[in-house]
């Protein structure tokens, strides 16, 4: 077992492009050699050592690697990117797309996430303690394809474009979710148990459960009455019909 | 400007009956000359395979890509072709670049030249749009460029073709390339860009034109005779009507007839057609859709005043871009796919469409094979362009993997082993032998493409040529092409040397210099309109700008200082 220390030394008001915060980076290397890793501060190559302290217990492979970053790091971007096993666990906040395109392992955030946390995740676990911002486990710019696979659980709120163009998996969030929840999605399962505006716009297929209210509702829904699912009663919904969706919206009664 | 000598090559320049000789290419002042002086530097291409430099004489480079772009944001992380797409940090020398289907205009230029091309032709622009293409072009360095302009559903030839004013129509047709510092006149989908601005689509050649009296027939003949009445270099560049749709090879088939009456200027073909693999399907839906391509080859192989493009498909992500709205929309509705699509005014229309191709997928298996028969069952070469119509069949990098393709059965017997079983009643492929040698690829690369447009210095390496030359780490003498075409791919990728108007701009596959390229544009205008016939077509352009156009007459024209290098081809006057 490697536990892999990183303490943030400064609050950098640049974001940091830190991709290579992940077990896979880290498993059997040293201190010193993770301190050496290169990371980039706006346009300018920085080194790990530079805004963390870096302590090192033990070694192991990347399933066998704990990362904890034991502090806020607000301006740090893609932590555990592209991750296959292992753990991170951030006792703070985290910049945008922390987890994406991860395939295996778990990230822990104990504050906040920005945007994009979990985009195109294959598999693996991401669970975000505080609020999300933007498109939690969508897609990257452009494509058609967001989450894939894997569960992102968010105990607050998240903003809008939850979960866009998701194609797998499964997302949990306790809170609210504002605008367009499951927007453009193929696949996968959305459970908001808080309240939301206007879900599963454009919706091909997949499945999303509202528990708390739908402040707002698509008039592209068919009314299919009500089913119970998990001993909760639901209103459900198939659409979107404008883009001839089979998508199911479950809603709370 | 310092002589070149490259010597000990193994040089291919079918147009002057050279095939794989140890002939030493003379360079000065960027032509290829007879002799150079004993102080000229000398290029040691130690056996390696001596091309002229490559000309792509279709392809989407400027203009609606821009718009593209804009699109696919995805795109600029693409890197399926390692060294030749996704994303690469300046250095020194270079600008960033990005993308794989739709490259940043500098990544164009570099690519292009690593692969060992000199010369490319934008496809089709509207004079519209003439000014933002050459200011695109501006940007891609090194390649000299030239573009061909859409007037295939253009209101002002549809007026003078019903009107039969073939006076008219050859004035606005050479005032149209003077007016976007065009090269040639293309044809997209007769008539469909006009009908689109109502909503609608022509399905034939004999379909009328909303608000016209013409038919898509009408227009390929009116605008063929006034293209060679004008003597242009270039013939008509024709995308037939129906891309894309099973059974459209009848309208293909009967478009190549209609042109047999329209006789040629000059020494050269008298239409050439564009991206046949997307026109050569027979069937009367997509379950009984199958290759065309035997019959596509059997008026070919008989007739002699065509030419064509491949239009060869690339397995993975493309990005379809045509003037040819309707099509784009049929797209966007068959993949469910995100699309733009645009109406130019009196001009044309146009569409965007993000696709990706699967070999698992019997259609596309298909049409990945239909350009490839295309290109064997036609005979000569010297009818047969080399083109994937990048990037609607799939991105210029990749010209490498589809021209090893063509030399090599033993690969494409490879690929088509992985094709679903409903492919295989529905192509000749596994069937046809043929390898293409040195000289016949050099041909559909080169010298076909240079001959085709007209362009006398490009495609050969005879005296009086421009000096683009590229060299390859090819040992024609020892390579078996068939067997090590992985090998030769990669030479193919990253050239040895590619010589730019007599400049080393590409060495070991690493960009070295970046001259700016020229701009060839033609000026039937000047010389081949009578001044009466000029004052006729200002007094009725003016009228119609007055009424129907959103911009001044006074605005449209491409001015100098939009082609800062130019070269201006004045056709003989009849």
């Amino acid at each position: 077992m490697q536990t892999v220390t990183l303490t943030p030394k400064r609050s950098p008001t640049i974001s940091i492009e830190a991709e290579m915060i992940t077990p896979d980076a880290f498993a059997g290397k040293s201190a010193a050699e993770i301190g050496a890793i290169g990371a980039w501060e706006g346009n300018e190559e920085i080194t790990l050592a530079d805004i963390f302290d870096v302590a090192v217990d033990g070694s192991g492979d990347a399933a066998d690697t704990k990362i904890i970053i034991d502090g806020d790091v607000p301006r740090v971007k893609r932590i555990g990117e592209a991750m296959t096993a292992g753990e991170i666990v951030v006792k703070g906040d985290v910049d945008m797309r922390c987890g994406a395109l991860m395939s295996g392992g778990s990230i822990t955030v104990e504050g906040d996430a920005d945007s994009w946390v979990g985009r195109e995740m294959t598999g693996g676990e991401i669970l975000v303690k505080g609020n999300a911002a933007y498109y939690a486990g969508g897609g990257y710019r452009g494509e058609t394809c967001g989450m894939r696979g894997g569960k992102l659980t968010i105990e607050g709120d998240v903003l809008d474009y939850l979960g866009e163009h998701m194609c797998g998996g499964e997302i949990l969030v306790k809170g609210n979710a504002r605008l367009l929840p499951g927007v453009l999605n193929w696949s996968g399962t959305i459970t908001i148990e808080g309240d939301t505006t206007l879900p599963g716009g454009e919706m091909k297929s997949g499945t999303i459960f509202v528990k708390g209210k739908v402040l707002e509702m698509l008039p592209s829904y068919k009314d299919e009455g009500t089913e119970e699912v998990d001993g909760v009663m639901y209103r459900k919904y198939i659409g979107d019909l404008s883009r001839n969706g089979e998508g199911v919206l479950y809603v709370s009664v | 400007m310092a002589e070149m000598v490259i010597k000990n090559g193994v040089v291919y320049d079918p147009k002057n009956g050279v095939d794989g000789e140890r002939n030493e290419i003379c360079i000065k002042d960027g032509k290829i000359v007879d002799n150079v002086g004993a102080g000229a530097k000398v290029v040691d291409a130690e056996g390696c395979l001596v091309l002229p430099g490559g000309v792509d004489g279709h392809t989407h480079c400027a203009g609606k890509i821009n718009t593209a772009r804009i699109m696919s944001p995805h795109d600029m992380r693409y890197a399926p072709v390692a060294g030749l797409s996704g994303p690469e940090p300046r250095t020194k020398l270079l600008r960033p670049q990005v993308g794989y289907n739709t490259p940043n205009t500098h990544g164009i230029g570099y690519r292009y030249s690593k692969l060992g091309y000199t010369t490319i032709a934008e496809a089709a622009i509207t004079p519209m749009m003439a000014r933002h293409m050459h200011e695109e072009f501006e940007s891609i360095p090194i390649l000299d460029k030239l573009a061909l302009v859409l007037l295939g559903s253009n209101w002002q030839v549809m007026q003078y073709i019903q009107d039969g004013d073939s006076e008219m129509l050859k004035s606005y047709m050479a005032w149209a390339l003077l007016a976007s510092r065009g090269y040639g006149v293309k044809i997209v989908n007769p008539g469909g860009g006009s009908n689109w601005t109502w909503g609608k689509n022509v399905s034939g050649l004999d379909d009328k034109v909303i608000d016209f009296d013409v038919t898509p027939a009408d227009i390929l003949v009116g605008l063929a005779e006034a293209n060679e009445a004008l003597n242009l270099p270039h013939s008509i560049h024709v995308h037939c009507n129906n891309l894309g749709i099973p059974g459209n090879i009848t309208t293909t088939l009967a478009t190549m007839k209609l042109l047999e009456k329209v006789k040629a200027s000059q020494d050269r073909q008298v239409m050439h057609l564009t991206h046949m693999q997307f026109h050569s399907y027979t069937g009367t839906s997509w379950m009984d859709f199958a290759s065309g391509s035997d019959q596509i080859a059997d008026y070919m192989n008989s007739h002699d005043h065509l030419t064509f493009d491949m239009g060869q498909m690339i397995f993975g992500p493309a990005m379809t871009m045509t003037a040819d709205g309707p099509t784009e929309y049929r797209n966007a509705r068959m993949f469910d796919a995100k699309w733009s699509n645009y109406d130019q005014e009196l001009e044309d229309a146009g569409g965007i469409v993000p696709l990706s191709y699967t070999p698992q997928h019997f259609a596309h298996a298909t049409m990945w094979s239909i350009g490839l028969e295309l290109a064997l069952l036609v005979k000569d070469p010297w009818k047969v362009m080399f083109t994937t119509d990048n990037p609607n069949g799939g991105a210029f990098v990749n010209y490498p993997e589809a021209q090893v393709l063509l030399m090599s059965d033993k690969k494409r017997q490879e690929v088509i082993a992985g094709f679903p079983d409903m492919t295989m009643d529905r192509i000749s492929l596994p069937n046809i032998d043929r390898e293409l040698d040195w000289g016949e690829m050099t041909v559909m690369t080169r010298s076909m493409p240079a001959k085709m447009l007209g362009l006398d210095v490009k495609g050969h390496l005879g005296a009086g040529a421009d000096a683009d030359v590229a060299i390859y780490d090819v040992k024609p003498d020892k390579v078996d092409v068939s067997v090590e075409h992985e090998a030769v791919k990669k030479a193919l990728s990253f050239a040895k040397y590619t010589i730019k108007g007599g400049e080393i701009v590409v060495q070991d596959g690493e960009i070295m210099a970046l001259p700016k390229g020229k701009v060839y544009w033609v000026n039937a205008y000047e010389n081949g309109i009578v001044q009466a016939e000029k004052d006729r077509l200002m007094t009725d352009l003016e009228e119609r700008f007055k009424k129907y156009y959103s911009i001044q007459l006074s605005n449209y024209m491409v001015e100098d200082a939009y082609v800062p290098r130019p070269v201006e081809i004045r056709p003989e006057v009849a």
